[in-house]
């Protein structure tokens, strides 16, 4: 398994040049995010109850926005890889790794940004609150690549409308742990998205080295 | 010994249901050049796309042998990555053969185009831009180079270096595919690939 390490530069470099994230994305979920808690109570504080449900709404909204940012055309993808000498499943690899590394650091600030400008905080620790978060990431960013490569959804909508009910259910391994159950039962979630994420890598591996992509 | 890499008898090739190329005989040898010409519309940037691996159309069940050897394709429409400088671009699709970068600056040198290096390729004009396709595929050095309307967009300049390209690659017997309306005029050992002909 070789991560080639151009392809993730050249993702990173492309995505700050392109602004499609930094420029537009992040600074719009910025704002709603602080908004919010005006909008909902009058101060910044919301009820807790309602902070996991919307903060794991806005993680779901984010997500949807990056992975519709910058739709992958099948045709010039093909052309660049071809061009490169690079197969499809090292650039699955790489396109994982360097979309997780624009992604994440942004997730966790919003996630923090969240907590603070509505003065409530998930029940968990900070240990298990980043590792939720590092799962989400991975499994997001790998169903958007997979959506993207392997299916010909270029119209951003009908993309949204499939995307959106999967974030969704990968979404619902995270509200148990943040709204604080035992130890136990935590270990259990956690295991079961390391196993989620390792079956859908493993598969979509699988096919490209089968089909030599 | 046998140098050919693709062999197809009664290749068809098109797009959905429409049929562009019907029943084509064709073997290709690592160490000849082709030249592929035919009027507007009659398949031969489909023909190209399809021995570079690019072509995402039909190939209706047709039986073929391609060997997997490095095929490179300089097609009509820019391949860089327009968010990349011309230094970053040859790095990046140069990254899977490991070239030093001493060789990436020289062949740079060599198409004249140092004074653009840390320049995004969104600035370049298209001569440009086929100009730093022919530097990287020279840097690659692919077995087989493929290319779409050669002479597109090339000033004078950029047609001495691509002269230069293939008749460097034609010393050492590599092979070059060339497609266009008329015969280029940029090889003289050549077979002709026609596609007008029934």
């Amino acid at each position: 398994m070789k991560i080639n390490k151009s392809l993730i530069r050249k993702e990173i470099l492309s995505e700050y040049r392109n602004n499609s994230s930094l420029f537009l994305i992040t600074p719009t979920m910025c704002v709603l995010i602080i908004v919010f808690p005006i909008l909902a109570e009058n101060r910044f504080a919301i009820d807790e109850d309602l902070f996991i449900i919307t903060q794991i709404l806005f993680l779901i909204l984010f997500s949807t926005l990056f992975s519709i940012r910058n739709p992958i055309n099948h045709r010039s993808l093909t052309r660049e890889l071809n061009f490169a000498y690079i197969k499809k499943s090292e650039y699955f690899l790489g396109k994982i790794s360097s979309e997780f590394l624009i992604y994440f650091p942004q997730i966790l600030l919003f996630s923090i940004l969240f907590s603070v400008v509505t003065n409530s905080n998930v029940k968990t620790n900070i240990f298990t609150f980043i590792l939720t978060l590092v799962f989400f990431s991975i499994n997001t960013v790998m169903v958007n690549i997979i959506f993207q490569m392997f299916t010909s959804f270029n119209n951003r909508f009908v993309q949204f409308i499939l995307i959106v009910p999967i974030y969704m259910a990968l979404s619902f391994f995270i509200a148990p742990i943040w709204l604080g159950v035992n130890l136990e039962l935590i270990n259990i979630y956690l295991l079961l998205y390391l196993g989620i994420t390792i079956v859908i890598y493993s598969y979509t591996r699988f096919y490209l080295e089968r089909g030599k992509l | 010994m046998n140098n050919i890499f693709f062999q197809a008898n009664e290749l068809t090739l098109g797009y959905g249901n429409e049929i562009v190329i019907k029943d084509l005989y064709l073997t290709l040898d690592k160490s000849k050049n082709y030249e592929i010409i035919g009027k507007n519309g009659a398949g031969k940037t489909t023909l190209l796309d399809f021995i570079s691996y690019n072509f995402d159309g039909n190939s209706f069940d047709s039986e073929y042998v391609n060997e997997d050897i490095d095929v490179l394709e300089i097609s009509h429409a820019p391949t860089l990555l327009p968010n990349l400088t011309l230094s970053e671009n040859a790095i990046y699709f140069t990254s899977s053969i490991n070239i030093d970068d001493e060789i990436i600056n020289s062949t740079i040198e060599k198409y004249n185009l140092s004074s653009y290096k840390e320049d995004e390729l969104k600035n370049f004009s298209s001569g440009m831009i086929k100009r730093a396709e022919l530097a990287i595929a020279d840097m690659k050095k692919p077995d087989v180079l493929c290319i779409d309307e050669p002479l597109n967009y090339l000033d004078k300049q950029g047609v001495e270096h691509l002269q230069n390209l293939i008749n460097e690659r034609t010393l050492k017997n590599k092979c070059n595919v060339l497609s266009s309306q008329e015969t280029s005029g940029l090889m003289e050992n050549k077979e002709t690939v026609n596609l007008d002909e029934d």
